[in-house]
């Protein structure tokens, strides 16, 4: 597929290429097998559940306010309900008297459906190792993307949405429960901080605190 | 304190003369023993009856005095309860302790005193199993139903890895939902009245209206309430046993989740009671900082509110502009800690560094930018006749309803009491400050709102002459119990190496006592009530919120409301669930 844009004071048909035939059947015909057309749908627009748990939500919501702007990556579209969610983003501490309302949360949600864990609390109890609290939310949910931070900022959480969108686009699943081999395979995990590690260790130089 | 002059006097030619033991405290605030069957001719006493009497109740907690090394000069107690009181007239606290010796004692209940006693008894009974004896709805309120144990007590694990591995079976879901379903039977709800049948809405604990995981259940006379019941614990942390575990010193991250809001402004009131505790006098620069900061986080907070207000109430718009200045305000704190929302930055005896250089321009953009931006937002949310529609005349409660429900800050200033802990217990250095306390006369919730966006002004004022007049001099106090400790002297001789290693490694030792601190935090009065026992750790450390109280006050201004109102109100009184559960 190739495609590109036009500015609205452009005059018409001022896009490059040489309006050829070949080149207007490419422009008009689009050619992809179903599995990834719905794929592409997905992935360009996740979803989330209007679900929140502590400080991470407010963070989470930060990423819907312009200087952030998560609509850019299709995911503005907050449902209240989990039935009409794609994603659920586990956005604070879990729990354990909310552990039950979470999980019922989720079976609620029709697939496909996707988890991001976002903040420490949820991906490992972080800081709270403390009696009234659940060591990490993949105890008793599948988690797809895990966002550390305390909480994440905005742009971190914005980050674990297009890996998680990138994962997405790559997921193969069954077009009906008649059609084609059933279950869904996924692309193997990234390790970000792996694919950092290079750039990272290049970083020596860092600005003084004592500076603004 | 010298207000509190003359109760002890009083107390005694009423009660008797050996009735009462003094106990010395470095909060200076009068703190007395007294037996456990006078407790309530004591409150009452103290409420009504004595000249410029006590009518708030401040704070109800309990101790478990069991693993104490440290004796405080009396008899070892088991367990004690603690009640704080405050008197406006005299403008001062009084603390009065009962002692109790049996494991699991059973105490008077004061709840037909105070109104806002029933949250609190509920509270020490599902934390210490402490019962109260009269009390009309003695249940859990933070753990869920099917706990078994009481956290606070010592013998509870604190730990949640010490407690086994966490397992969600589709039985334990069941079981769990089965215990919350609700009975109104069991709170004491008909069913019905003469003339019709009653139905019960479930809100929460996840609805986008709650502002967090808060769950109400509505009993509805068609659209109208005629009761609700706000079941909280679903955000229970577990701050206060969590103090117990950490070094005076490393608890400060842990403050700053209390009321996810306010940032810095929860240090504060934590090191102003473990301060009080060292002994610890901070320099002058420190406060103006410190004031800086928190003045820096309250328009951070009150920005939050008021846009989530305006959403609450159907506006959608205001909510995106607020948070873009809530992004100004956190352009200024990250350049100068580091850090967003919980920026830890505050240390015992001062600050975690100097001011970076070049702060003073970015404090002063903002103030030049922020005026002009309130004054759009008056027109945008406060004049839009939709808006007043949905909250003039809506959660009406008066001054004396207020005070007898334990509501402080802003929403009590909305009914007209210019009560401030700023202006009236000044602390930090407030009291150099020019500036003003906004209160409405109606104490509805559009007075609530129109309270907390002067407030917003005033905290301008007060960051603006922060700026003006930030005092030269070192960001920390010259003491050895200050945290990181210093430095300066370790490198020539053994002893102060020793002393700076125990220092970093096991933190400060607190002198055996107990102090308490008061603030007036973004959502009114915030206190932290230490106990130290002369180790690395608080003994016991209660951390007392405003939204507690206020929550609990929502089924009494709720009624003869209807749904819709319901939302407006809760939008007004403005709290997160941290503060709530801890």
């Amino acid at each position: 597929m190739k495609w590109w844009l036009s500015k609205p004071e452009d005059p018409a048909r001022a896009t490059s290429g040489t309006s050829s035939y070949e080149e207007t059947i490419q422009q008009s015909v689009m050619l992809s097998s179903m599995q990834d057309l719905l794929a592409w749908g997905r992935r360009n627009s996740m979803w989330p559940f209007h679900f929140g748990l502590s400080c991470c939500f407010v963070e989470m919501a930060t990423s819907m306010t312009p200087k952030y702007d998560v609509a850019r990556f299709g995911a503005e579209v907050i449902r209240g309900t989990p039935r009409e969610a794609d994603v659920m983003i586990i956005a604070g501490t879990v729990f354990i008297k909310m552990a039950p309302i979470i999980k019922r949360l989720h079976e609620q949600m029709m697939e496909p459906r996707w988890v991001i864990s976002m903040g420490s609390c949820a991906n490992s109890g972080g800081m709270f190792d403390i009696y009234s609290v659940v060591q990490g939310v993949d105890k008793f949910l599948p988690v797809d993307v895990y966002v550390p931070g305390c909480p994440p900022r905005p742009d971190a959480f914005m980050e674990g949405l297009i890996l998680l969108a990138e994962s997405v686009g790559k997921e193969k699943r069954p077009l009906s429960w008649t059609i084609g081999e059933q279950g869904v395979i996924r692309p193997e995990k990234i390790d970000v901080k792996e694919r950092r590690q290079e750039a990272r260790s290049k970083m020596t130089e860092f600005r003084s605190p004592d500076e603004v | 304190m010298e207000n509190g002059s003359g109760i002890l006097e009083q107390l005694q030619a009423r009660f008797g003369e050996d009735t009462f033991k003094p106990q010395t405290t470095q909060d200076e605030i009068l703190t007395l023993w007294m037996p456990h069957d006078k407790i309530k001719d004591v409150l009452a006493f103290l409420k009504t009856e004595i000249p410029q009497p006590f009518p708030l109740l401040y704070d109800l907690t309990a101790t478990d005095e069991r693993t104490r090394k440290h004796e405080n000069g009396h008899a070892p107690f088991a367990f004690t309860i603690i009640y704080h009181l405050l008197s406006f007239e005299r403008n001062c606290f009084i603390r009065l302790k009962v002692g109790f010796r049996d494991e699991f004692p059973t105490v008077q209940s004061i709840s037909s005193l105070w109104a806002n006693a029933n949250w609190y008894e509920r509270e020490v009974y599902d934390m210490f199993g402490i019962r109260f004896e009269g009390h009309p709805h003695l249940s859990r309120i933070l753990m869920p139903r099917t706990w078994v144990g009481h956290p606070l007590r010592k013998e509870h694990p604190a730990r949640a890895t010490e407690m086994g591995p966490f397992a969600l079976y589709d039985d334990k879901v069941d079981l769990e939902q089965a215990a919350l379903q609700f009975k109104p039977e069991e709170w004491g709800l008909a069913r019905q009245s003469e003339d019709s049948d009653f139905m019960f809405l479930n809100i929460g604990p996840q609805h986008p209206g709650t502002h967090g995981v808060l769950r109400i259940i509505l009993q509805l006379d068609g659209e109208d309430i005629v009761d609700a019941i706000p079941d909280i614990g679903f955000h229970h942390r577990g701050q206060e046993k969590m103090a117990e575990r950490q070094s005076w010193h490393t608890y400060l991250p842990y403050t700053d989740r209390v009321d996810y809001l306010g940032g810095v402004m929860n240090n504060l009131a934590y090191l102003m009671a473990v301060e009080k505790l060292a002994g610890i006098q901070v320099p002058e620069r420190v406060k103006v900082i410190r004031v800086m900061l928190c003045e820096l986080f309250r328009i951070a907070s009150h920005l939050v509110w008021y846009g989530t207000f305006a959403q609450d109430v159907g506006q959608l718009s205001p909510v995106f502009y607020m948070f873009t200045d809530r992004e100004r305000i956190f352009d200024i704190v990250e350049a100068i800690t580091g850090g967003r929302m919980h920026p830890n930055w505050f240390r015992i005896g001062g600050v975690a560094q100097d001011l970076p250089k070049g702060w003073e321009k970015l404090v002063q953009t903002f103030i030049d930018y922020f005026p002009k931006r309130l004054k759009e937002y008056d027109n945008m949310v406060l004049k839009n006749s939709l808006f007043k529609a949905r909250t003039k005349g809506i959660g009406i409660f008066t001054k004396e309803e207020a005070i007898e429900w334990g509501v402080t800050g802003p929403n009590l200033r909305a009914c007209g009491f210019d009560w401030d802990f700023r202006k009236k217990q000044p602390y930090s250095g407030y009291e150099l400050f020019d500036f003003d306390i906004p209160t409405a006369a109606n104490g509805d919730c559009y007075d609530r709102a129109l309270v907390r966006v002067a407030e917003m002004r005033q905290s301008l004022r007060i960051v603006e002459q922060c700026l003006k007049n930030m005092p030269e001099g070192p960001y920390k106090a010259d003491h050895p119990l200050t945290t990181p400790p210093i430095k300066k002297n370790t490198m020539h001789d053994i002893e102060t190496l020793i002393t700076h290693f125990l220092g970093v490694s096991w933190g400060p030792v607190m002198p055996a006592g107990e102090a308490m601190s008061c603030i007036e935090a973004t959502k009114g009065a915030n206190g932290y009530y230490v106990t130290s026992d002369g180790n690395t750790s608080p003994y016991r450390l209660r951390i007392r919120t405003p939204s507690f109280p206020h929550m609990q006050m929502l089924p009494y201004i709720t009624k003869g409301y209807t749904v819709a109102d319901l939302l407006s109100i809760l939008g007004a009184m403005d709290y997160v669930l941290a503060d709530i559960d801890r």
